[in-house]
């Protein structure tokens, strides 16, 4: 597991990647948010520990920066007080977490465990229904035959998965999958459906996706 | 189908078509102004030309001899008329997926061909991720002719492996390699999908 730290209190900053270390963490520490970027582009990493104030560039704006190029490694933010405004922006900004200074190290390991832990437990992981299976890692579709779909696609038949058997109505999908998407509509919706339809018929599953625009859908198998 | 331009034989005095030649030629010739039919049918009834393009060939003696030869059959005229079954080789390119089977259909609706076999390697891709409809028909109960449907994307697909010349024996990678053409296949396949689905989609509007 690989984290990288960008801290400017190079006190605090040397004690953190100690005791990563020590656990276990392989730890690049930086000083700066620029020089986090730099480093993010560089090489790869499980998470990162951001601090909001840090001369150059800021926490905040590395992390808006991040995740507009679509960069989604998890990331712990620092905030200097407990004050709620920090907090807000940089969750919403795209933040993973955040824990305010000071902060025990027990609490700092214990929440970059849990990071990485969610990482682990979601990247590759292979769902199935019916006789068909999804790989949400490679986006694989397959059955009889198989389909790479598009990110959206993958998504969209994911959360149909979870919720088989069930109507999901088009204002729950769209706020699940289109999260910060405003152009998308119940039109995009439907026709997201209408491509994995033809999609799952493609690969020969057992499956099938019912509903009529603007209204709910339902996977069931056949 | 490999062979799409004819090559002169080397053993020029007997052809192993024997005497048949002229009739194969008419015979793809009637298959030709077949399809040609269901095309313009068709472009009448979708508002657009179904066809991107249309090839046919006669088996060069070169490679109908070498068939032969593999499969353990005599070089003879019979062998190449009646126990290999692709002396006439077509291949319909189409735009869109659904009317690669509409074509199909068609061409099986008419009262002179009869269906001998087929292989959807379409709904079945090949392992390696080659698709592609492929049928075996008889014409008046006489001759034999091989046509090959698919997409523009499969057409590209297998073009493009053909340009690779990629042996799977060849050099380290080989299961990356492949994988990796097996990917390209199954997202030119997606997207041929999906094109199919806005099609509908803008026709349902109309």
């Amino acid at each position: 597991m690989k984290i990288l730290i960008a801290e400017d209190t190079a006190d605090l900053n040397r004690v953190v990647t100690a005791m990563l270390e020590k656990f276990g963490y392989d730890v690049d520490s930086v000083y700066d948010g620029e020089a986090a970027l730099e480093q993010i582009d560089r090489s790869g990493y499980d998470a990162v520990i951001l601090d909001i104030m840090m001369p150059k560039m800021d926490g905040i704006t590395a992390l808006k920066n991040m995740r507009s190029r679509g960069i989604n490694i998890p990331v712990l933010m620092l905030t200097a007080k407990a004050e709620i405004d920090d907090r807000v922006a940089g969750l919403d900004a795209g933040a993973d977490d955040y824990l305010p200074k000071p902060f025990a190290m027990k609490e700092l390991l214990a929440r970059v465990n849990a990071m990485t832990r969610r990482k682990t437990k979601y990247s590759g992981s292979v769902v199935s229904y019916a006789d068909f299976t999804l790989n949400t890692e490679t986006l694989e579709l397959s059955a009889v035959n198989s389909v790479r779909l598009s990110m959206k696609e993958s998504e969209l038949l994911s959360l149909l998965i979870q919720h088989s058997g069930k109507e999901l109505p088009t204002d729950f999908i769209l706020e699940h999958v289109w999260r910060t998407d405003d152009s998308a509509d119940s039109n995009t919706v439907y026709l997201y459906v209408r491509y994995l339809q033809r999609k799952l018929e493609g690969v020969g599953a057992a499956a099938q996706i019912t509903g009529k625009i603007g209204g709910a859908y339902m996977l069931t198998a056949k | 189908m490999s062979d799409l331009h004819t090559t002169v034989s080397t053993d020029s005095t007997v052809s192993i078509y024997g005497d048949a030649r002229p009739e194969l030629e008419q015979t793809m010739r009637m298959l030709f102004e077949e399809i040609e039919k269901i095309r313009s049918e068709m472009a009448t009834e979708l508002g657009m030309d179904p066809i991107e393009h249309l090839l046919g060939r006669i088996k060069s003696e070169d490679s109908m001899r070498e068939k032969c030869r593999r499969k353990g059959l005599p070089e003879t005229t019979e062998s190449a008329l009646e126990k290999i079954h692709d002396a006439i080789g077509l291949r319909v390119v189409c735009a869109f997926i659904d009317d690669v089977y509409t074509i199909r259909d068609r061409l099986l609706a008419l009262p002179h061909i009869r269906l001998v076999k087929e292989k959807d390697y379409i709904r079945h891709a090949k392992p390696n991720g080659y698709r592609s409809f492929h049928m075996i028909i008889l014409v008046d109960e006489k001759i034999f002719a091989e046509i090959q449907l698919r997409t523009i994307s499969m057409d590209t697909w297998a073009a493009l492996v053909h340009h690779l010349k990629y042996k799977k024996e060849i050099g380290a990678n080989t299961a990356l390699i492949s994988e990796e053409l097996k990917r390209c296949a199954d997202e030119l396949a997606s997207t041929d999908s999906s094109m199919q689905t806005l099609r509908d989609m803008i026709r349902e509007l109309r």
